[in-house]
């Protein structure tokens, strides 16, 4: 009864203990225990110690199969010169499986070193889980390891990559205009936030929405989001209707879809009227028709009068186009008579930011 | 005033783990058929003889003494360090088992990793069992035993200011009667009662027993089964003495210095963690350690998580500050 490793000996391999080994690390990750119970559970289900070592976050950790920690070597020491690359310090794409393979053979093995014989599995960029068996394996072995690392690369991602998502129900209270202000600040405190904390509220295309406060960092600044105003928590709605207006003023930032793939609402001044005269998949205005009928002529022809109309000079715009100034010139030439106006004059300047910007508040709901 | 009962609290991680691995063959619910097969080891079973003696560290002896007045004797199971030259501090055990399973031996394996560290002379009481031998037989035959080894204890070795008692689960119980019978009785003089998850308290109906219903280690209904194999229709009325519950008794003054611990998702929590502070309430000296999400018996089916580790390690600390010296 006490011991769990005579017990999984016992065991059909293949079948009863393969089953218990993934129960018992399945246990531990659905109560979010840590690395140490997680090693500690490969020592006393295999019955030899086990050990973790994770070079860029410092982890070592050595277990005996009686539960009891040992006091855990330095694990080879790399050869100098072969530090641990700055890129490895970057939160890499985990192992999607658990690969076993043999590890690095030790480079001065001192006792207690690493030794080449024992089975070892990749946990993640860095980060290596052993069985300290010289031996021939046990039979359930090569499942231990696999589900022991699954089980720590959860806890690795959890407590070193990513901030735990926001429950959406309580965002989605924290962010309604109609909800009581109570309710909304408790809502606002189980979120983390502090009762005097700047807040703004971001609108993203998928219609969820997040916080972007000093304890929340700014979404990837590769998503396409709308922000809002920065205020105290019970400006959070408003904040929220002003980043949904900002996301109608982004676009995609592609060649078809040229355009800012961030807009921040207190940019916008008074281009934030336009979007509530306007409603998406709306009829769009003579000036906007013009822009579509030029755009239609040719496939860089939007992002090319996107860059204009965006930029100080025509040779910025060419820069930001990669064309050379002359056949900037060349390509610009057709599209006064297409749109109907002379867009290098001032007026003519505005006319055409004009047309963007409504181009794409009346574009159709894009889902 | 009503009390409003959660859910149980959660099982420790590892502790769960364990439960999920080893838990197949261990029902929550034991009912009164399932005695015979118990013991018959159709569902606990036994690896093996273990090796008392640790490769020659300790000696082992079985002696039979006299048991109650006008009952059969009763086997004393002597384990010793080998080669000790001097007195030791006496530990008294009394096993577990529901008050309806186990022998001399149960356990004793926890005992003698507490003799490996703070050498003492272990002496193990074979006492009857429930429902064959209701109460009081199981309660006497060990303060037979208690007694008898307190009179002898320099024969076996034992300081008699040094001697304690000790049992875990249905044995916690009965170490908590000796010690009021030792009391009551002007009995053997105690220096302490180390009382690990003990069964006090017949009534059954804590808030801790209704929410470890069926869940956990020895839920409601096995011990419903336990006391009633012990006491009959008397389980949980007005009658029950507290030699056989030792949670009805109405004084705890004068006890030996006490050590308690239970897990907080067990059935017993409530019932040990009153008569703690019970007994300070009463001017006495008790240590109580609760562990989080620890279930029935925690340390002995998963003795290698981290909390198992800590529960051992604080009885030991005990035990010396009690008894090294």
């Amino acid at each position: 009864m006490r011991d769990l490793a005579a017990r999984l000996t016992a065991l059909d391999p293949d079948a009863g203990a393969a089953l218990q080994v993934i129960a018992y690390f399945d246990r531990l990750t659905e109560a979010r225990a840590g690395l140490q119970s997680i090693v500690r559970g490969a020592a006393v289900l295999a019955g030899c110690p086990a050990r973790l070592a994770d070079e860029h976050r410092r982890i070592h950790l050595r277990v005996h199969p009686d539960g009891t920690n040992a006091a855990a070597p330095i694990p080879t020491a790399e050869q100098p010169g072969r530090a641990p690359s700055a890129a490895a310090d970057q939160p890499g794409p985990a192992p999607t499986s658990a690969t076993v393979e043999q590890p690095r053979p030790p480079s001065d093995s001192a006792a207690g070193q690493v030794d080449e014989a024992w089975m070892s599995v990749v946990v993640a960029d860095g980060a290596l889980l052993w069985l300290e068996r010289a031996g021939p394996p046990g039979p359930v072995d090569a499942m231990i390891l696999e589900r022991a690392a699954g089980a720590a690369r959860t806890v690795l991602d959890r407590t070193r990559h990513h901030p735990p998502p926001a429950d959406p129900a309580l965002l989605e209270l924290l962010l309604d205009p109609d909800a009581a202000e109570p309710s909304r600040l408790k809502a606002a405190a189980r979120l983390g936030l502090k009762p005097d904390a700047e807040v703004r509220a971001v609108a993203l295309p998928d219609g969820r929405a997040r916080l972007q406060s000093t304890a929340t960092p700014p979404p990837d600044a590769t998503m396409r989001a709308g922000i809002g105003p920065a205020g105290p928590i019970a400006a959070l709605p408003s904040s929220y209707a002003a980043a949904r207006v900002a996301l109608r003023f982004t676009a995609e930032g592609t060649e078809q879809d040229p355009g800012p793939r961030v807009v921040h609402a207190d940019h916008l001044g008074g281009l934030a009227l336009l979007a509530a005269a306007t409603d998406p998949g709306g009829d769009p205005i003579p000036d906007v028709q013009a822009l579509h009928r030029t755009a239609a002529t040719a496939p860089w022809a939007l992002a090319t009068l996107d860059a204009v109309a965006e930029s100080p000079s025509l040779r910025t715009a060419a820069g930001a186009l990669r064309v050379h100034h002359s056949t900037l010139q060349e390509r610009l030439s057709p599209f006064d008579h297409l749109l109907g106006w002379d867009f290098r004059t001032p007026q003519g300047r505005l006319r055409l930011q004009l047309a963007l910007a409504l181009h794409r508040l009346t574009r159709p709901p894009s889902r | 005033m009503t009390i409003q009962i959660g859910p149980p609290p959660p099982f420790d991680p590892e502790l769960a783990a364990a439960l999920d691995v080893l838990g197949a063959n261990l029902p929550s619910a034991v009912t009164a058929e399932m005695i015979q097969p118990m013991r018959d080891g159709a569902l606990l079973a036994v690896a093996g003889e273990p090796d008392l003696t640790r490769d020659g560290a300790f000696t082992v002896t079985r002696r039979t003494v006299p048991g109650p007045a006008g009952d059969p004797g009763i086997e004393l199971l002597i384990v010793a360090p080998a080669g000790a030259d001097r007195a030791l501090p006496g530990l008294y055990h009394i096993h577990g088992g529901g008050m309806i399973l186990g022998d001399n031996t149960t356990g004793i394996e926890v005992l003698q990793d507490w003799a490996a560290e703070v050498p003492s002379v272990i002496v193990s009481v074979e006492y009857r069992l429930a429902p064959e031998h209701p109460h009081p037989a199981p309660v006497e035959d060990c303060y037979a035993g208690l007694a008898w080894t307190a009179a002898h204890a320099a024969e076996l070795g034992i300081d008699p200011d040094r001697l304690i008692v000790a049992g875990a689960s249905a044995g916690g119980g009965l170490s908590a009667a000796v010690a009021l019978l030792a009391r009551d009785r002007g009995g053997p003089a105690l220096a302490g009662q180390m009382l690990l998850c003990p069964m006090l308290d017949d009534r059954n109906d804590t808030p801790s027993t209704l929410q470890m219903t069926g869940r956990g280690v020895w839920d409601r209904t096995s011990n419903d089964t336990g006391w009633t194999a012990l006491l009959g229709s008397s389980r949980g009325g007005p009658d029950v003495s507290p030699y056989a519950a030792p949670a009805r008794a109405t004084d705890l003054a004068g006890l030996p210095p006490t050590f308690i611990d239970v897990g907080s998702a067990e059935t017993f929590r409530d019932e040990d963690v009153t008569y703690a502070t019970r007994i300070w309430q009463s001017g006495g000296q008790a240590e109580l350690h609760v562990w989080p999400g620890g279930f029935h018996g925690f340390d002995l089916l998963a003795p290698q998580a981290a909390i198992s580790q800590e529960a051992r390690a604080a009885r030991l600390r005990w035990l010396r500050r009690l008894l090294a010296g």
